[in-house]
């Protein structure tokens, strides 16, 4: 077999950023391979500094490399300039811990964050030299699969992947590789090895199911081709989130990555119930971890890092039952070693100053809120625990303690929204400085000025939401209502951002498609699309030329009302919130009624049938 | 309080990282190690650490020098095991001892250029001895002060050896100017050498490593920086 290093370390004199390649840092795990051991590739579809920020690929590549019987390296997409020299000297994907060919690895998986990676996984495929259909493949390639958020659903990659990871993969990844090792050498077929996950649970094998599609585009049948195989895939979680396994020595970058820092999961899943986010659904329902737990790890993590930093990573972090006493405890364990706290996801309507400025001892920054609508009554439709008056006071307080920036999210093209909600947006913004900071009395307020920032993003309907069966705007329609907006700020001390229009059409195409799209992904990618992701990259004439090709509408995904009772492509995944549920919220979502969260009224929405968390607190 | 000297290697991929990155990795290191350091006073408190002489991204070293303020009550034995054991693979700590010279005495570096060939290197050694007695070889010098501009490479070339030959292609040791007062990059020396080898002497290299023996200072009785 050719050794790249020589040839890959002559690459990265050439390139931008080699630090994104070199591997080798404090934390990282270097396994001498036998012959009797197995390895798995854990890819990221994204550069280095974006992969390295994600907790999720921490968590499963300390956990396999814990299993003496498995190697686990790191694979992340090169940068075009590396890229492109890769191309020419003909070096395939290699793993980042020992330099070695992807394609030679047990078994490749990809995780997938969001939708805009699917060309990056394309384009991975092909650099590593692997066939890039599953029919392509045979004895001597790798087995593909794919896990992480996006995985619960992603028909539009069911031609390209061996298998999906549905739901939380601590359990079932050592599962897998214990399946494998009865498999190989064992002379069984590669289909036998996937009847065998199957059993497990939480693992989809799209090639396992027919889809027969009707005139009008939409699913006629969606049925298994075997027996053994279920007709849904139930999600697997992990119920004792303080059994969960959390790595206390992680790898620790050479180069500054975008979530550069200590980040402590507090719990999983979200209590709130907001209609359009996925993140609420999917991971029901709420496991916290224990105070003491988390102290324990994050203790571990100190010692083991050095980072600087320590955030609290969750969905709601204010959600947290026993927040007081937990950072009361983190704080005893990082102020005197000169360590940052920070709480990336307050929520107003909980939003303690206090608590504030406890956690900004340390270190003062600026606060963003979200409250995703411009009026109450499109938040009751999306069930967004905001209210007006809560995010005034709280930016009265925030304002009066020394803050002089506050940054407000919004969302675009939700389901019923009028002009006039568009026009609430800008008449927030200005609520928040007339009444939270020219109320204060002039003597008393501690910044000269204050600043916010307004940003839009435009609603992407997400399959496993009660508003999976709505249209997305037009793009027409989604920029039309940007410049309203624009023209209706007229402050001076806001500042108005909104993000690309033509990707959130992609992302809601890709996030409802069906196994049809594989062909356009693929197409895509020898047109060219990667990095979706990064406005430098996003060509979305090119996407357009694909959808072309292959002879598909995107409007058909995106801009459709479904009817209830279409099959949906991802109708096989089972989250544990049946349809009825889901139904029922969209109807409540159409008559302006909030359900409560789970922990003031459970609302029913079968979650429970795990048998733990929230729903039996 | 007491400021230590440690000598460093930095070798293998870690010769890719930046001066910015090699900055927090001490520092995270540091932690790690639970080395008491001094922090800067002020409105962003950092360590209080500098390097003596900045390292070309891409070329490895065993002779690098960073100063670090400590409390009192750590023995240079205990810095230098407890750092090594938090450290990642690639940067290893020499020694720590005391800085008494300073870093603003330094004027020189010694570098080992290994640049490979194949086993046609055999014309190299007479080739290489006709360059470094050029009197005067042109090139391009970027600085962020000055910009770009054109200088005589000779001038920063203080001594080079003449070539040995090995199995993968020739091996010299070059000293070039360093240090505050006047200063030049070795891949610069590198590239200028391979091209007019190249050139005159028909030797095609595909490649080259560069390593930073020594550190040298006080030009008037020279001595390694340490
Ligand atoms: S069953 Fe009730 S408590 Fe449990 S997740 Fe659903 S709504 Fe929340």
């Amino acid at each position: 077999m050719r050794d790249y290093r020589t040839d890959y370390e002559d690459c990265l004199r050439r390139v931008q950023k080699p630090a994104r390649y070199i591997g080798n840092e404090f934390g990282s795990v270097h396994k001498d391979k036998t012959d009797d051991m197995m390895s798995f590739a854990f890819c990221f579809p994204d550069v280095y500094e974006v992969g390295m920020s994600h907790l999720g690929m921490k968590i499963l590549y300390h956990m396999l490399n814990e299993r003496e019987d498995t190697v686990c390296e790191r694979v992340f997409a090169p940068w075009d300039d590396m890229e492109k020299l890769m191309r020419e000297r003909d070096i395939p994907l290699l793993s980042m811990e020992s330099c070695a060919p992807v394609r030679e690895f047990d078994i490749v998986g990809f995780t997938l964050q969001y939708e805009m990676s699917y060309s990056n996984v394309v384009n991975m495929l092909d650099l590593a030299g692997i066939p890039l259909r599953t029919r392509e493949r045979g004895a001597g390639d790798p087995f593909v699969c794919c896990g992480g958020p996006c995985a619960y659903h992603a028909e539009p990659l069911a031609e390209l992947v061996d298998f999906f990871i549905l739901g939380e993969g601590e359990e079932v990844n050592g599962e897998i590789m214990d399946e494998y090792k009865k498999w190989c050498g064992s002379g069984k077929s590669r289909d036998d090895f996937l009847m065998s996950l199957v059993a497990l649970g939480g693992i989809y094998v799209p090639k396992f199911y027919d889809v027969e599609f009707s005139d009008d585009n939409t699913i006629k049948r969606f049925e298994p081709n075997r027996p053994g195989v279920p007709k849904q895939v139930r999600k697997r979680i992990i119920l004792d989130f303080d059994k969960c396994y959390a790595p206390e020595k992680l790898i620790v970058p050479f180069m500054e990555t975008v979530h550069d820092r200590i980040m402590l999961e507090l719990f999983r899943g979200c209590i709130r119930g907001c209609r359009f986010c996925q993140a609420g659904y999917i991971y029901r329902p709420v496991r916290e971890r224990s105070v003491d737990r988390l102290c324990g790890i994050a203790d571990g993590c100190i010692k083991n890092t050095g980072y600087e930093e320590m955030s609290l990573s969750s969905l709601s972090t204010s959600d947290y039952r026993e927040l007081q006493e937990l950072i009361d405890r983190l704080l005893g364990m990082t102020v005197d070693k000169r360590i940052n706290l920070s709480l990336p996801s307050l929520r107003v309507d909980n939003f303690s100053m206090e608590l504030m400025e406890k956690v900004q001892k340390v270190k003062k920054s600026g606060l963003t809120f979200a409250p995703e609508a411009g009026t109450q009554r499109l938040r009751d439709v999306i069930n967004k625990n905001v209210i007006e008056s809560d995010l005034i006071r709280t930016s009265r307080i925030a304002f009066g303690g020394g803050y002089n920036r506050i940054k407000l999210y919004f969302m675009l093209g939700l389901p019923t929204e009028t002009y006039d909600d568009v026009k609430g947006i800008a008449d927030l913004a200005k609520k928040v400085i007339d009444e939270g900071f020219f109320s204060i009395p002039p003597e008393e307020r501690k910044g000269r000025s204050v600043s916010i920032t307004v940003s839009t993003s435009f609603f992407v309907p997400k399959p496993f939401t009660p508003f999976q069966w709505e249209p997305q705007n037009l793009i027409s329609e989604m920029e039309d209502k940007a410049r309203f907006l624009k023209e209706n700020i007229r402050s001076k001390k806001i500042v108005y951002n909104w993000h690309n229009s033509d990707i959130s059409l992609l992302e809601a195409v890709f996030a409802k498609g069906d196994r049809r799209l594989s062909e356009v992904l693929i197409t895509a990618h020898e047109l060219g699309c990667k990095f979706d992701g990064w406005t430098d990259f996003f060509d979305y004439e090119k996407w357009l030329e694909a959808f072309r090709i292959n002879n598909i509408d995107p409007a058909f995904y995106a801009n459709r009302r479904i009817p209830y009772d279409e099959i949906l492509p991802w109708d096989y995944a089972d989250i544990g919130v049946p349809k009825s549920y889901l139904i029922k919220e969209h109807k409540r979502a159409y008559e302006e009624k909030t359900t409560p969260d789970c922990r003031e009224k459970c609302g029913g929405c079968g979650a429970a049938s795990f048998g733990g968390g929230v729903c039996f607190e | 309080m007491s400021k230590r000297r440690l000598v460093f290697s930095k070798t293998g991929m870690a010769k890719y990282i930046s001066h910015l990155d090699l900055l927090r990795c001490f520092t995270r290191s540091i932690m790690r190690a639970e080395l008491p350091a001094v922090y800067s006073q002020g409105f962003n408190p950092h360590m209080k650490m500098t390097f003596s002489l900045p390292l070309s991204v891409g070329v490895t070293s065993s002779c690098e020098c960073v100063d670090i303020e400590f409390e009192r009550g750590v023995s240079d034995g205990e810095i230098m095991k407890r750092l090594n054991s938090a450290l990642p693979p690639d940067i290893r700590i020499i020694s720590v001892r005391d800085p008494n010279i300073s870093a603003n005495d330094i004027f020189g570096a010694e570098y080992r250029l290994t640049l490979l060939c194949g086993g046609a290197g055999e014309n190299a050694p007479k080739a290489a001895g006709e360059f470094f007695a050029l009197p005067e070889v042109k090139i391009i010098k970027r600085t962020k002060k000055k910009g770009e501009r054109e200088v005589n490479l000779m001038d920063f070339v203080l001594g080079a050896e003449a070539p040995k030959v090995t199995d993968e292609g020739i091996e010299l040791y070059i000293t070039l100017s360093a240090g505050g007062q006047k200063n030049l990059k070795p891949e610069i020396a590198a590239e200028a050498l391979i091209k007019y080898l190249t050139e005159n002497a028909d030797i095609r290299v595909t490649g080259y490593n560069i390593h930073r023996t020594k550190i040298l200072c006080d030009i008037n009785d020279p001595k390694i920086f340490k």
